[in-house]
């Protein structure tokens, strides 16, 4: 009899949530075998197992060692599409995801994979960026800067060294989906790396990855020997090579010029910009950084043209956006939708309402520098302009859900410590001022605070946001200055005096 | 951490010596010697300054700056509670404080420090599993405090069965 396939994830957060058990606890059963796929995302319903039927894959949830005869009889499955958190997404750059083994090379290609790599290598490199300028792409790491516009001020300095650098120092507490991404659809960065190359004139790329991300460093390693033996960065005879390089656990490195001179070896600090790294980047010469995801978006942008991406999302958003639901949620996970859904409609469609007895206390997007938004304010469009006219930011796409036992000033000295222990130390306003922020906070948080501290957070906080290097101190009030503003009596109460 | 340590700083150092051209990468150096090693030891900083052909200032800048390189050796088992947003959102204070009182019963009990050092993360990536708890190289998601023991029992016998280093004290 042949055994019958069953799917299963091996993302690390599948593993995390008993797939790893199912792997080892089925390990010998003849009847099956066990194919190892990226996650769907719908993390609530990990671990989640699925087997073809006439109709598509079926899918069994929150599945335990024990249930392996009611799937292997075909008992209660549910269609996977049919799953209300799956079938309302738009998937396109995480459109393998759950149905491909990541590291099988032939599968990738299979479902349309290095397609947009051929259309680049069709283009000249002038025409990828207009096609690029076509889609409205804006980079995807957070700052949301036009991608065409940095390519071109690297395509067109001369060098004859250039660099590609794709940026997976994920440090957003509450994001996931560049982890996703290289353990589940490796090769897809590889490719958009590859296109940024062929763009740029850039024959060498590194893949700079946090140290806490082992599994998804192990992936891209075997994923670019794998292109590296297929001769896949062979082509038309245009050398190309990536490598991997692993960082020691700083947030700050995540913005670009830090990044670079951690790649480099040497202490992860901000420089100030200009010259910026288009011009000037690794080792002195243009290098382009951008986020993973942005490069993950590249291959289906040439592949079906910017014009196809500009049909989506909103005026100055356009295409998808991943977003990663966390928290106090039902349903955790990651959701891929064009940009225009309101806060409120992402998180009643996807995120499913609160965890069994919980309240609604405040939701967070875009990590730990990100503002805090009230339940009455959960209407803002997700697009990055409602957000930035809201003072706020989409970042990388966290959404993190507080529920009413969260205590919102020690959330905010967890917020400002934070940042504290991560600056860098360039810049005097988010060095000195995070330490201070951190003290006043601390001090209400005993209750030797007065209300002239909440003054001085508050002017302190407009200090930081105007005159530190980069987001780390420009960003770090936010989440403070938003939490008082939102919960005021909860630091009134506090701050007596 | 779970690895056995046997190789000395020279040899670590001597795979990492620069070729020329190639301009000596710090970081790169310490990460090495700190997966071979266990830790970095503040006595090996001008050792390796030498080998790099760098002043040890600069080593001592870069090894001073990030938080996961380690001058300390470590417990057998690196036991991380995460911090993130969204698991302190579902009360990852809690899960630590379990963790701390389950494997510190008195406090300076050094065989248990030898067992076991306890540590916070400020993301581990696990958002939708929160809360996270990450026992050297494994991670464990909707950890509640009540699962903390059952949990890092079954994560360390585990750990030895699979042939990590054999520790009959484990």
């Amino acid at each position: 009899m042949t055994p019958i396939r069953l799917y299963l994830s091996n993302d690390s957060s599948s593993r995390a949530a008993g797939a790893e058990q199912l792997a080892d606890a089925w390990r010998d059963r003849s009847e099956i075998q066990l194919i190892h796929t990226s996650s769907r995302g719908a993390f609530f319903l990990e671990p989640m197992v699925e087997r073809d039927t006439p109709g598509g894959r079926e899918a069994w949830f929150n599945v335990r060692p024990n249930d392996l005869p009611r799937i292997v009889a075909g008992v209660g499955g549910t269609k996977v599409a049919e799953i209300p958190f799956l079938q309302q997404q738009t998937r396109f750059t995480f459109a393998n995801f759950g149905i491909t083994e990541p590291l099988a090379l032939d599968e990738y290609q299979s479902r349309g994979g290095f397609k947009g790599l051929a259309v680049a290598q069709s283009l000249s490199p002038e025409a990828i960026v207009d096609a690029l300028r076509l889609s409205g792409l804006r980079g995807r790491g957070g700052a949301a800067f036009p991608v065409w516009k940095k390519w071109q001020v690297a395509q067109q300095t001369e060098s004859e060294q250039k660099y590609v650098v794709a940026n997976a120092d994920e440090g957003d507490a509450g994001t996931y989906s560049d982890r996703m991404m290289m353990e589940g659809d490796p090769f897809r960065l590889i490719e958009g790396m590859m296109i940024c190359a062929r763009a740029i004139g850039a024959t060498r790329g590194y893949l700079y990855c946090r140290y806490e991300y082992p599994a998804a460093a192990w992936a891209m390693q075997f994923a670019i020997q794998k292109a590296r033996e297929a001769d896949l960065f062979d082509c038309d005879d245009y050398p190309f090579d990536l490598e991997v390089v692993i960082g020691a656990g700083s947030y700050v490195c995540g913005e670009e010029t830090a990044l670079l001179e951690s790649l480099e070896g040497r202490r992860g600090v901000v420089l100030a910009k200009p010259p910026y790294p288009a011009v000037s980047g690794l080792y002195g010469k243009p290098t382009i950084v951008s986020n993973v995801l942005t490069f993950a978006t590249l291959p289906n942008i040439l592949a079906q043209g910017g014009a196809w991406h500009a049909s989506l999302g909103t005026e100055g958003s356009r295409g998808t956006m991943a977003l990663q639901i966390g928290g106090r949620v039902k349903q955790p996970g990651l959701v891929e939708v064009p940009f225009g859904l309101t806060l409120r409609d992402v998180l009643d469609r996807f995120g499913g309402g609160m965890a069994p007895g919980a309240r609604l206390k405040a939701v967070q997007v875009g990590g730990p520098l990100g503002s805090l938004f009230p339940e009455s304010q959960l209407d803002i469009p997700i697009c990055y302009d409602a957000f930035a006219g809201a003072g706020a930011i989409l970042g990388h796409g966290g959404i993190v859900v507080y529920d009413a036992e969260t205590d919102m000033v020690d959330l905010a000295r967890h917020f400002m410590a934070f940042t504290a222990d991560e600056s860098c130390g360039k810049c005097t306003p988010c060095r000195v001022g995070s330490v201070r922020g951190r003290e006043i906070l601390e001090r209400i948080q005993s209750g030797q605070g007065t209300s002239e501290d909440l003054m001085l957070l508050s002017d302190l906080g407009e200090t930081m946001k105007s005159a530190s290097l980069c987001a780390l101190g420009g960003r770090a009030p936010y989440p403070v200055l938003t939490a008082i503003e939102h919960f005021p009596e909860e630091f009134r109460l506090k701050a007596k005096g | 951490m779970t690895t056995g340590h046997n190789s000395t700083l020279a040899d670590v150092l001597e795979r990492c010596r620069p070729v020329p051209p190639a301009s000596p990468n710090i970081l790169k150096t310490l990460l090495a010697v700190q997966s071979a090693l266990g830790h970095i030891p503040m006595s090996g900083i001008l050792q390796i300054a030498q080998v790099l052909g760098v002043t040890d200032a600069q080593v001592a800048g870069v090894l001073s700056y990030y938080s996961d390189l380690r001058t300390q050796p470590t417990g057998r088992h690196l036991i991380r509670a995460c911090m993130g947003e969204s698991c302190m959102a579902n009360h990852s204070a809690r899960v630590l404080r379990a963790i701390q009182d389950y494997l510190c019963p008195a406090a300076g009990d050094a065989s248990q420090a030898e067992r076991f050092t306890v540590d916070t993360m400020s993301c581990a990536g696990n958002c939708a599993m929160s809360p996270t708890v990450m026992i050297d190289e494994h991670l464990c998601g909707r950890v509640t405090p009540s699962d903390v023991p059952s949990l890092l029992e079954a994560q360390v016998l585990r750990r030895k069965t699979e042939g990590g280093r054999p520790k009959a004290e484990d």
